[in-house]
């Protein structure tokens, strides 16, 4: 009985902890592999709340509409956005947590210079 | 009569918006469609700003033979963040014209409703809750409200097919069907959310969509 309620309780843990899967390594893909292939700097972003897809689509294309930006991906597994930057190009911290804050998301950390 | 048959059918339209969250992120737009037992509906929406949508809806009332059509505002009042997870509170209001169709001789009447949503979820579990009050210039006036809980089976990462087994239960008393069971499996991949579930105690099919872009 006690092994059984144990068993239980494991799963019921696992289920509403989504931490346990997390990975804290962004992902990369072709598109940011491509970008960084140009030249382009990399900017991970540490943020708040994405839980779906609905999510990384609303800071990818919000990130993919400035000029500045040749690519981005959301990995809903470590919780980041990466920003691909054009050669020569920059964008602020400033700039960042406003964009992260018009997708409607919360921004918690800003990493560059990593990869 | 017939007022009885306009404030019923669009109190159980109400139960297909337990989901339906048009805001999105600034400058984008949001395409609803919902079919369920009583009613068809589709939204649009534009966003723009990050807390609140305007936009059209209409809805099919296909039992009572009757048309809702207006505008929606859609309010994120607020949304809570932690590292897993998502809460959010909306409140909304439409405003617009509701008459008969086919059968129904119901005259055109200006017709409103006010109302809230909240969800929570991660990405293994999802729980919403909505309530609607509905009035039209005639003196109708009803409440309903509808409730929903999900999991998925597995985690996804983003671009990936994510799936999730949910039940809604929508309650609007002054219906013929008072309360209705529906579970229903999510498909969510990229811009596209697709819901296909099944009313178990009106035997009838609940499909919806949201595309965003």
């Amino acid at each position: 009985m006690i092994k059984t309620l144990t068993l239980a309780l494991a799963a019921a843990g696992l289920a509403f902890a989504p931490a346990a899967f997390a990975d804290p390594e962004p992902r990369s893909t072709p598109e940011l592999e491509a970008a960084l292939a140009e030249g382009g700097e990399r900017v991970v972003v540490d943020v708040l709340g994405a839980v779906c897809d609905f999510c990384a689509l609303a800071m990818t294309r919000t990130f993919e509409r400035r000029s500045e930006v040749a690519a981005a991906d959301v990995d809903l597994d470590s919780k980041t956005l990466t920003v691909v930057l054009n050669p020569g190009d920059d964008l602020d911290d400033a700039t960042i947590a406003d964009l992260i804050e018009r997708s409607g998301y919360d921004l918690q950390g800003i990493r560059r210079g990593e990869g | 009569m017939t007022r009885l048959i306009a404030a019923a059918g669009l109190m159980a339209a109400c139960a297909a918006m337990a989901e339906a969250r048009p805001v999105s992120y600034e400058d984008a737009w949001t395409v609803i469609g919902e079919h369920d037992r009583e009613m068809t509906a589709l939204w649009a929406h534009y966003t723009p700003h990050r807390s609140y949508s305007l936009g059209y809806r209409g809805e099919w009332h296909r039992e009572q033979d009757m048309v809702f059509q207006g505008a929606q505002a859609t309010w994120l009042v607020n949304r809570w963040f932690a590292p897993d997870s998502q809460g959010n509170l909306y409140l909304f209001g439409a405003g617009g014209l509701a008459y008969g169709v086919d059968s129904n001789p119901m005259d055109t009447s200006p017709a409103g409703s006010v109302g809230l949503m909240a969800d929570w979820e991660t990405r293994r579990v999802f729980v919403s809750y909505m309530g609607r009050a509905f009035a039209a210039t005639d003196g109708t006036a009803h409440a309903m409200h509808a409730a929903r809980a999900g999991f998925a089976p597995y985690i996804a990462n983003t671009g990936g097919l994510h799936t999730w087994l949910m039940l809604q239960v929508d309650h609007a008393p002054e219906a013929d069907e008072p309360v209705g069971v529906t579970p229903l499996v999510r498909f969510f991949q990229g811009p596209v959310l697709f819901e296909l579930g099944w009313t178990v105690n009106a035997d009838k099919p609940l499909v919806n969509f949201t595309y965003r872009f």
